[in-house]
């Protein structure tokens, strides 16, 4: 059996002791094949019995587990040491807590927000059959039906995408991605009953809407679930339920008009047209700003030379888009 | 801070939160909480892969409840309650309903109802399924609804004894874990739902770390009976080096298992059934092929394969994707590509508190699922049945207990049942003590698997009991080394170990005291089922002076008398 002597370097932090937090070092003999969790077990029978944090089924499936690794957020129980060797060299391998939540002790986070968050999204399924009456009949669900929201079921709430996600590292009061994805699933689900509800509760401040497109939480999923697709999905919902409405979602539609009247954005009157006269009015203390430091954007946007081909893609996209309604 | 509640479940997996929406759904009214030592969708729920048996009857329009009882009778050695089996089996149609009504998404069939596969031990295909994620989407559909109906929780609140005035309950006390303050939830009526105990198998377990029966200890301490303790299921196929378990499933959809010598072995012990034998026969047979050097070998030891490859690419994918995950995480094998290096791990305990349906003897007081025997299961599990045990029992005792609690007086936890859980955690700091948690946690799974294992013998049990008395008497000394109030994981670590070392010791004695071989207990000196001297259930009760007593209890029998057992 290989073997070799590795080094990790684990962020620890106790408030009842500690006026900040610290990193400790320890030294482990790491044969090929051992996962990260099995040394958390190790150096805490052997080395450090106060070292904490969670892990229960060791199986990726609980999703108790989730730390970052080498800065990346990730399950210690299905992360391979030597794995993460070929990455670092000769650094010591950095075990720290996800981000974005408080840290309690180690690499023990609260995650109590992210269920304040699923709570406060309905994210749970609204059956048509009354309560009284269920158990006798089934719903007939066709296997393509199933397959729109299987992948989604497979979210396991470790929170990986959550101390990834780069608007919550912004904005703690953000929807965050595993309520989204949770919306998506229930949203698709031919059973629901309620998702106009839900999507009114997902689009207000802080939600759908704020995401920015970076793919974090998809990059680091633990059960590679893609959920920019299901965020994408319920943006597309919202427009088909003439939600269009709210601040993001008329900053979303100025960016496709924009692209497809001028193959380009027009910044200058952006945010008139998403904030409105009030909120723009509010901005001009940043626009200032951005004067002085000659950022402002130009005042009169030309169409780029390629504008007829961007037009024929629009044309083209809408006409899948129809195709894909009727079907 | 003290609470009180009409009915406090214990345990957070799809048998507590079953039994919530079941209380409140009886009565709105009944306050409830759910205390649980890790967050609902932690609970080891989760990890059951294959699928929940129902007689749907939407693949095999033969299939019928009856044919469902009777191979559970029969998958349990005829030890089961053939009054709870009618139960369990005629209710299983409506809890998975049920389940598929509040949002469970099971795969299809082209026809659109629920899809339903063969497994161990039946004779029509009647287990209905998610994938190869069942339980994770059962435990996430019930946490949902726990979230919706505005279920209140207590996360991460570890259960110290159950209390009970003279045979009525009054509630039970529990350490809030990210505190450590010692709280007492007094409650008209407490439901224990706290899993299994096969984690004293420790390294030899497919279990979660925390699977240490802590309701089951917690009951006998407090006087309740368990019952048929000897029985832990052996699954045939966890993984090589981990214990990891890989689903039924995978010979559900036909996977083959392979010996050193590519022979489908199983052809020479179960021929009919082949893959799909009872659970104990597959997990013996496998054992004897390892013993007569039939098997593979490695550094982590014997195994054997289990080979999907002639299932194609597609099935692997749609049908077993988690099973292929697991195997190349801790294996490193893809399973389109190489078999899986499988070899038996201790699964399931069919054994635990001794309740009728779901009531314990003292008033009050609950138990389902993994940390109960009703007995359903009897010696030996099918596969399929543990998912519907904790759904059509956690709904049973949530009725009964939601009707039981206004008929019954508030009586308050004592004061010096507080007195007493804090003495005792504050004993463990002392510095006077020596032994350590890791050291004896493994000594105390070697013991089990060596000597409690698949095959059983009376020297071997002989030494199980030495071993885990002598290591019951070296936990006086055991120190507790982080001495801080903030979720002191170190205090849980001996807190699970001393609920497992009772345990084993009752599952090391009734082993040795059962003079036969019968479903998942097999005893090499006694290799025949002896109707005659050991159809019972055991029971063992803590005496006064906290020493272990042996009785046993009859089996309820029905329709279906005393065969011999063939597959």
């Amino acid at each position: 059996m290989e073997r070799r002597e590795v080094s990790f370097r684990i962020y620890r932090y106790n408030p009842q002791v500690d006026r900040h937090p610290f990193y400790d070092n320890f030294k482990v003999a790491a044969e090929r094949g051992i996962t990260v969790l099995r040394v958390l077990n190790h150096i805490k029978e052997n080395l450090e019995p106060r070292l904490t944090f969670r892990a229960y089924c060791q199986a990726g499936i609980c999703g108790s587990c989730a730390v970052r690794v080498n800065g990346v957020s990730k399950l210690a129980c299905t992360t391979q040491v030597w794995d993460e060797l070929a990455e670092s060299g000769d650094e010591p391998i950095l075990l720290e807590p996800l981000n974005n939540l408080e840290v309690i002790r180690d690499l023990l986070v609260d995650i109590d927000p992210l269920l304040e968050k699923l709570k406060s999204n309905s994210s749970w399924l609204t059956s048509s059959i009354p309560e009284q009456q269920m158990g006798h009949k089934e719903h007939i669900v066709s296997e393509t039906e199933f397959e729109v929201i299987d992948s989604a079921s497979d979210c396991i709430l470790c929170a990986s995408c959550y101390s990834e996600c780069s608007m919550m590292g912004v904005n703690r009061r953000y929807i965050s991605p595993p309520v989204l994805l949770k919306a998506f699933r229930m949203n698709n689900d031919t059973r629901e009953t309620l998702a106009g509800e839900r999507l009114k509760q997902v689009t207000a401040d802080h939600g759908l809407w704020d995401c920015t497109h970076c793919y974090r939480c998809v990059e680091h999923c633990c059960k590679k679930i893609p959920i920019m697709d299901g965020i994408h999905r319920l943006r597309e919902e919202a427009f088909e339920r003439r939600m269009s409405g709210s601040e993001g979602a008329r900053h979303a539609q100025v960016f496709f008009d924009d692209i497809r009247d001028n193959g380009r954005l027009k910044e200058m009157t952006l945010p008139l047209r998403t904030k409105g006269v009030a909120g723009s009015l509010a901005m001009i203390p940043l626009a200032l700003k951005m004067a002085i430091k000659m950022r402002t954007p130009p005042l009169f946007t030309k169409k780029i030379p390629g504008i007829k081909r961007v037009r024929e893609l629009y044309l083209r996209l809408e006409k899948l888009n129809a195709e894909r309604q009727s079907s | 801070m003290d609470h009180t509640f009409d009915l406090v479940i214990v345990g957070a997996g799809g048998g507590g939160l079953m039994a919530a929406l079941e209380a409140l759904r009886t009565n709105p009214q009944t306050s409830v909480a759910v205390i649980s030592k890790v967050y609902p969708t932690r609970s080891h729920t989760s990890a059951a892969q294959g699928g929940v048996n129902a007689a749907l009857a939407n693949k095999d329009k033969d299939d019928t409840v009856e044919l469902h009882v009777f191979d559970t009778i029969k998958g349990g050695d005829y030890l089961a309650d053939q009054d709870a089996v009618e139960y369990l089996c005629s209710q299983a149609p409506l809890v998975v309903r049920e389940l598929e009504n509040l949002g469970a998404p099971f795969s299809r069939f082209p026809d659109g109802t629920i899809a339903q596969r063969p497994f161990g031990g039946t004779v029509k295909d009647r287990c209905c399924y998610c994938a190869d994620k069942t339980g994770h989407t059962l435990l996430h559909t019930l946490f949902e609804q726990c979230l919706r109906r505005g279920v209140k929780f207590f996360n991460e609140y570890f259960l110290l004894s159950l209390e009970h005035d003279d045979g009525e309950c009054q509630g039970v006390v529990a350490i809030n874990m990210r505190s450590s303050a010692i709280e007492a939830f007094s409650a008209r009526t407490v439901i224990l739902a706290t899993g299994g105990h096969a984690k004293m198998y420790w390294n030899r377990s497919s279990n979660a770390a925390g699977n240490t029966g802590d309701g089951q200890a917690a009951a006998f301490r407090s006087g309740i009976s368990l019952k048929d303790m000897e029985f832990i299921q052996f699954h045939p196929t966890g993984l090589r080096k981990s214990g990891l378990l890989v689903t039924e499933a995978a010979r559900g959809e036909g996977g083959y298992l392979l010996n050193r010598h590519g022979e489908r072995f199983m052809a020479r012990y179960a021929p009919q059934k082949m893959e799909l034998g009872p659970r104990d026969l597959v997990a013996r047979s496998m054992e004897t092929e390892i013993l007569e050097g039939n098997g593979f070998t490695s550094a982590a030891g014997s195994y054997l394969e289990l080979d999907l490859r002639h299932l194609g690419a597609g099935t692997i994918k749609k049908k077993l994707p988690q099973i292929r995950e697991l195997s190349m995480n801790f294996e490193g094998i893809d399973p389109i590509e190489e078999p899986i290096p499988v070899r038996p791990t201790a699964h399931y305990s069919m054994g635990g508190i001794d309740v009728n349906m779901a009531q314990t003897a003292l008033c009050g007081i609950y138990a389902i699922g993994e940390c109960a025997c009703v007995s359903v299961h009897g010696a030996n599990r099918l596969g399929g049945n543990s998912l519907l045990d904790i759904l059509v029992f956690g709904k049973l005792a949530g009725r009964e207990a939601a009707l039981e609690a206004p008929r019954r007086a508030s009586r308050p936890v004592s004061p010096h049942a507080l007195k007493n859980a804090a003495a005792e955690i504050k004993s463990y700091i002392s510095h006077k003590r020596y032994e350590r948690y890791g050291i004896m946690r493994e000594e105390m799974g070697k013991a089990m698997a060596d000597n409690a294992g698949i095959y059983r013998t009376e020297v071997k049990l002989r030494q199980a009991v030495e071993d885990i008395s002598t290591l019951r008497d070296r936990f006086r000394h055991i120190r507790l080394f982080d001495t801080g109030t903030v979720y002191n994981t170190n205090l849980f670590q001996i807190l699970e170990l001393k609920n497992m070392l009772d345990l084993a010791l009752c599952v090391s004695m009734t082993s040795l005291e059962r003079q036969e071989s019968r479903g998942a207990h097999y005893r090499d000196d006694f290799p025949r089922r002896n109707d005659n001297a050991w159809h019972k259930h055991s029971l063992c009760t803590q005496s006064s002076d906290g020493d272990v007593k042996l009785c046993s209890t009859a089996v309820t029998m029905g329709k279906y008398g005393l065969e011999a057992r063939s597959y």
